[in-house]
């Protein structure tokens, strides 16, 4: 239980941040290079102000930074707006590991950077956040006017232009939202639970997050379950990887595969009616221009 | 007919010129802002992947290999399809050739390459088989296929069952038993890597351009590609077409991985993060999608990984290709970036012809 609430919160964080801008009508595959950013900006913050709030801080900065491309290059000069995530995904991995390098000296691993503040159960800051902003999140976005401006530029833009809702200017606030949100999970693995960045980060868990969004059905609390249920898997394997270790099976990658092949059923056999917000992916051209 | 990733760009050539221009130049100013000699770098870069045969073969067989991941990319672009997962088909492709290698007999090399590519096939067949059944879109279902992939082969395959190591814990980096030399890619030229991949890859990008652009089927795909309901309605089977299509472009990354064991490991190792599936997309995307567009791209940015090995003489990491290679794709993306640069360029082509007439009528 402690392991879950230690590794869920940059699952957790990243998947919401998925969910944000996916529900705003754009797609993004670049969850993993925001991560990579945020956990970048994050350690090198924290060893340079000595503070790891102030890293957490610059984590989120960088994972907007990065989402401020994705927007741009999707909205304002429409590119398609898997390959602009990618591409953030391919830029991310050579840019942070130049970065590690020429700030570090070693494209390895950072020095260590001051960790957050541990309570006395043992839990950063952020396991809490990843409990409590599932919640506020989907408060937000069911309940407030804003929210559902948000869902309508996402189902039907066109719709919530005729009312009044400027939809690239709102799409572009999602997207950096959800840099922040994806910045923040990135910032998690560096300076909540390794202490320092290491240049494999974040490993695929951007990818897993989105995974986390599909099998949550694109909803706050149905993804942050996802995120949680994926990072329990996780420590299920570990503790497993021991015993099943002694026998020499070595079944650890078939555990790892498996939140993949499970959320890969749930939407082959539609179980429970998944589908993506109606304008997902889909490129808005204004009227009169 | 041409897909909607590519109907943003007016000239894909020269937008693709333009962005792997502009790719170059900001690297070459992060160099110089991160206190080192730019030139150097570059000079670096260039001999290490053009300078005699050693790096010359360097470039031929990381270019046989981008060339092989951007065409599978590039065939499910043409069905309108797009294959994120090409990694995980290498990754499949890699072990089928690791397998059927370690088989000694006069046939290895083209068992081994025959294995991977079902292997890869199939498992590019499955997105497309989903997409079709399922209306599962492609781009998810390749990610998890990806991460399906990675985790089987990598964490519990090439760790436990297939592992050369036998009892202690901490050999899981072994890898898989070493091939039979029968099975190897033949080297071409004494003092350079160089193998047999490298034309293939050539003859194979020759063979996918005709298919497209020569046969019915071809034609098929790219009219499913250009609107499948269309297609449908003009008695093309376009659930199948998307099949087929989506199993060429996992065959293809398959032989890719196959060209990694077949020519250079040598056995299928205990680490193998190669991202080449991923560049995949980076080479297809720059090269517009097209056969020759993809060969030549594949050449160059393999040039630039050859390259970057030379550039830690410079104290930069090789990962720098990638970051070459990612702001290429940024800009290639977005090709109405370029479109004032491409306004002001064809204004000034146009103002001497426009201009020259009214200068005569002047004077008085």
């Amino acid at each position: 239980m402690n392991e879950i609430l230690d590794f869920a919160p940059p699952l957790v964080l990243a998947a919401l941040g998925g969910v944000l801008s996916e529900r705003a009508g754009v797609v993004n595959i670049g969850l993993e290079g925001m991560m990579r950013f945020g956990a970048f900006a994050a350690a090198a913050g924290a060893i340079y102000s000595g503070s790891a709030w102030f890293g957490l801080l610059c984590g989120a900065l960088a994972g907007a930074a990065s989402a401020a491309v994705h927007a741009l290059l999707s909205l304002r000069f429409r590119a398609d707006q898997v390959v602009s995530g990618v591409a953030l995904n391919l830029v991310a991995l050579g840019l942070v590991t130049y970065l590690l390098q020429s700030v570090f000296g070693s494209a390895g691993v950072s020095p260590p950077s001051p960790s957050l503040p541990r309570d006395r159960f043992g839990h950063t800051a952020m396991a809490y956040a990843a409990l409590i902003v599932p919640l506020i999140f989907y408060f937000w976005l069911s309940r407030t006017a804003a929210g559902l401006r948000v869902r309508a530029v996402g189902e039907h833009p066109r719709a919530a232009a005729t009312l009044g809702v400027r939809v690239l200017p709102l799409r572009a606030w999602c997207v950096l939202g959800s840099g922040v949100l994806a910045g923040l999970g990135g910032a998690t693995l560096s300076v909540g639970i390794l202490g320092q960045f290491d240049s494999r980060m974040p490993a695929g868990q951007g990818f897993m997050a989105l995974a986390a969004v599909v099998f949550g059905k694109w909803t706050p609390l149905g993804a942050a379950g996802a995120a949680f249920f994926f990072a329990a898997a996780d420590a299920l394997q570990r503790q497993l990887s021991f015993s099943l270790h002694a026998a020499d099976l070595r079944l650890e990658g078939v555990f790892l595969a498996l939140p993949y092949v499970l959320t890969l059923l749930v939407l082959a056999l539609g179980i429970g009616r998944t589908r993506a917000p109606a304008a997902d992916g889909v490129p808005y051209e204004p009227e009169g221009r | 007919m041409r897909n909607r990733l590519f109907t943003a760009a007016r000239d894909p050539l020269w937008s693709a010129v333009a962005a792997v221009l502009a790719a170059l130049l900001v690297s070459f100013v992060a160099i110089a802002l991160s206190g080192r000699d730019p030139l150097a770098g570059f000079g670096n870069l260039a001999s290490g992947a053009l300078a005699g045969p050693g790096p010359l073969g360097e470039t031929a067989i990381k270019s046989a290999v981008l060339i092989l991941t951007g065409l599978s990319v590039a065939v499910a672009f043409t069905v309108g399809l797009f294959n994120i997962g090409a990694e995980g088909q290498l990754i499949w492709g890699g072990l089928a050739a690791a397998v059927v290698g370690r088989f000694d007999n006069p046939l290895a090399l083209p068992l081994s390459l025959a294995a991977a590519a079902i292997a890869g096939g199939a498992w590019g067949f499955i997105p497309g088989a989903l997409k079709v059944r399922r209306g599962v879109h492609e781009v998810i279902s390749t990610i998890l296929l990806n991460w399906v992939a990675i985790h089987l082969v990598h964490g519990w395959l090439v760790a436990g069952p297939l592992s050369a190591a036998t009892g202690s814990a901490s050999i899981s980096v072994a890898g898989t038993e070493p091939i039979a030399h029968a099975a190897w890619l033949p080297r071409l030229i004494p003092g350079s890597r160089l193998d047999l991949g490298f034309p293939l890859a050539l003859a194979i990008a020759a063979a996918v351009w005709f298919l497209l652009t020569r046969t019915r089927r071809g034609f098929e795909w790219r009219a499913v590609g250009a609107g499948a309901e269309a297609a449908h309605a003009s008695g093309i089977p376009s659930g199948r077409r998307v099949c087929e299509a989506m199993a060429l472009s996992g065959a293809l990354a398959g032989l890719a991985g196959a060209f990694l064991i077949l020519g250079t490991e040598h056995k299928y190792p205990g680490v193998f993060r190669t991202g080449y599936g991923f560049d995949g997309i980076a080479v297809a995307l720059v090269g517009g999608g097209t056969a020759a567009g993809t060969a030549i791209a594949g050449l160059f940015f393999g040039a630039v990984r050859a390259g970057a090995t030379r550039l830690q003489l410079s104290g930069i990491h090789p990962s720098f290709a990638e970051l070459i290679q990612g702001i290429a794709v940024l800009l290639v993306a977005a090709p109405r970036i370029f479109l004032p640069l491409w306004k002001r360029l064809r204004r000034s082509a146009a103002e001497p012809a426009a201009a020259a007439p009214p200068i005569p009528t002047v004077q008085p």
